[in-house]
């Protein structure tokens, strides 16, 4: 069957975005979650969260762009973000969100811009990887999309 | 039935939706009796938070409604019209069904009558950091309201200082839960329903048992167990604890505790 190679890439795939760091296990934890009524549910959450991101990108920047910075406000943008990442496994994407935070808490501008250029890098890799994965998966077929090696 | 409209009786209104409805609650009901078909509203500013709990208590085989406020919730409840300085509260065209705040100018009903007619909901669970009305103001709300016996859980992205954290517990809150939740966590969610099937959270005007009988008769038992839950609230303290500190070891400890489980999920290998 043509799609056995297909289905081992997929798998590989998966599991090197684990091996390397960019899913946690909150990952399967979404995966679990799927079912027949719901096949894509997965990838529906995850394309929630891209907008939700985008989102709060948008208004990270804006509020990076002030002067002084309002840390409070960065602060908790950022909790909004570190908690949607958090939900959806996004390992790196959350460890940078807790630097951040944590330079928004001593007050660390420098910190906090930099931190940040960090986690829109980790962001825009993790969601390349993600919608390359998707996308393969959605060739092979939502069922088995579903099956997952554990 | 759906004639039956007193002249400003508005939650005569909303019980004729809830009439038509009668039959399928009717069902809802005898399920849940048998543990199935609990109604849980979720309350998460963070859509994404939402997504997920709504199917993870969907997969466990529960009612849910989702709402991204504390003021959505109590709205939903039917408890925003409690708020003097409410200024929908001026509505008080008879006709106006979906305003939940024409309530307020019915005063045949008694003033407790702000919930909404034959609601039930099992559980609340609300995420404690929101803008505006945080997890825990609403919990406060809730606990002061004709909602208080619903049991609350209230959930936070982060491991918040326990000062927080005991504070939610005794403000009432069941249990304080790590997000992002996980399947295993709703197993414990489950013993707070259980629970709250004692407790009734439904609350139906007594000037609609006419139109109620069957519908009512559980009920009214159920009411009558509520006196004695304001008894059971001192035992909850310490359960509370217990609780909140078998969560605590639980989070600190190695995470094959918290493997899923997954319920009633079609997995094709």
């Amino acid at each position: 069957m043509e799609r056995n190679p297909m289905r081992r890439q997929l798998a590989s795939m998966r599991k090197s975005l684990f091996d390397q760091g960019y899913l946690d296990e909150q990952f399967m934890e979404l995966e679990q979650l799927l079912d027949d009524a719901n096949p894509n549910f997965v990838e529906e959450v995850v394309t929630l969260y891209y907008r939700d991101s985008a989102r709060l990108i948008l208004n990270l920047d804006r509020a990076l762009e002030r002067r002084p910075l309002d840390f409070s406000k960065l602060d908790g943008l950022m909790h909004q973000f570190k908690g949607s990442s958090s939900s959806i496994g996004a390992k790196k994407v959350k460890a940078e969100s807790t630097l951040f935070r944590e330079y928004c808490k001593s007050g660390n501008a420098e910190g906090c811009m930099r931190t940040f250029q960090q986690l829109k890098k980790e962001y825009a890799t993790l969601r390349k990887k993600l919608e390359t994965y998707f996308q393969l998966a959605r060739q092979i077929g939502p069922m088995e999309s579903a099956n997952r090696p554990k | 039935m759906e004639l039956m409209k007193s002249s400003d009786n508005i939650i005569q209104d909303r019980t004729q939706q809830q009439h038509k409805q009668e039959p399928e609650m009717q069902a809802q009901e005898g399920q849940q009796e048998q543990g199935h078909h609990f109604h849980v509203l979720a309350v998460d500013d963070s859509v994404i938070d939402r997504k997920l709990l709504e199917k993870l208590l969907k997969v466990s085989s529960y009612q849910v409604t989702c709402v991204d406020s504390g003021d959505k919730a109590l709205e939903y409840l039917g408890l925003l019209n409690n708020l003097d300085s409410d200024s929908t509260a001026s509505s008080s065209s008879p006709s106006s069904s979906s305003s939940s705040s024409s309530s307020s100018s019915n005063s045949s009903s008694c003033s407790q009558s702000s919930q909404r007619e034959g609601l039930k909901v099992n559980l609340i669970m609300t995420d404690f950091c929101m803008p505006g009305m945080s997890g825990y103001d609403l919990l406060k709300r809730l606990k002061g309201s004709s909602w208080k016996d619903v049991p609350v859980v209230v959930m936070s992205s982060e491991n918040v200082p326990s000062r927080i954290s005991i504070r939610c517990l005794e403000g009432g809150a069941e249990e304080f839960m790590l997000k992002p939740l996980q399947l295993s966590d709703l197993e414990k969610i489950e013993a707070y329903l259980l629970k709250s099937l004692h407790l009734s959270c439904t609350n139906i005007d007594k000037d609609d048992d006419d139109n109620n009988a069957d519908h009512n008769s559980d009920n009214n038992n159920d009411k009558v167990v509520n006196n004695d839950s304001n008894i059971d609230k001192g035992n909850n303290s310490t359960s509370m604890n217990n609780n909140f500190s078998k969560r605590k070891a639980l989070s600190s400890e190695d995470t094959e505790s918290r493997r899923p489980k997954i319920k009633g999920l079609a997995v094709a290998i």
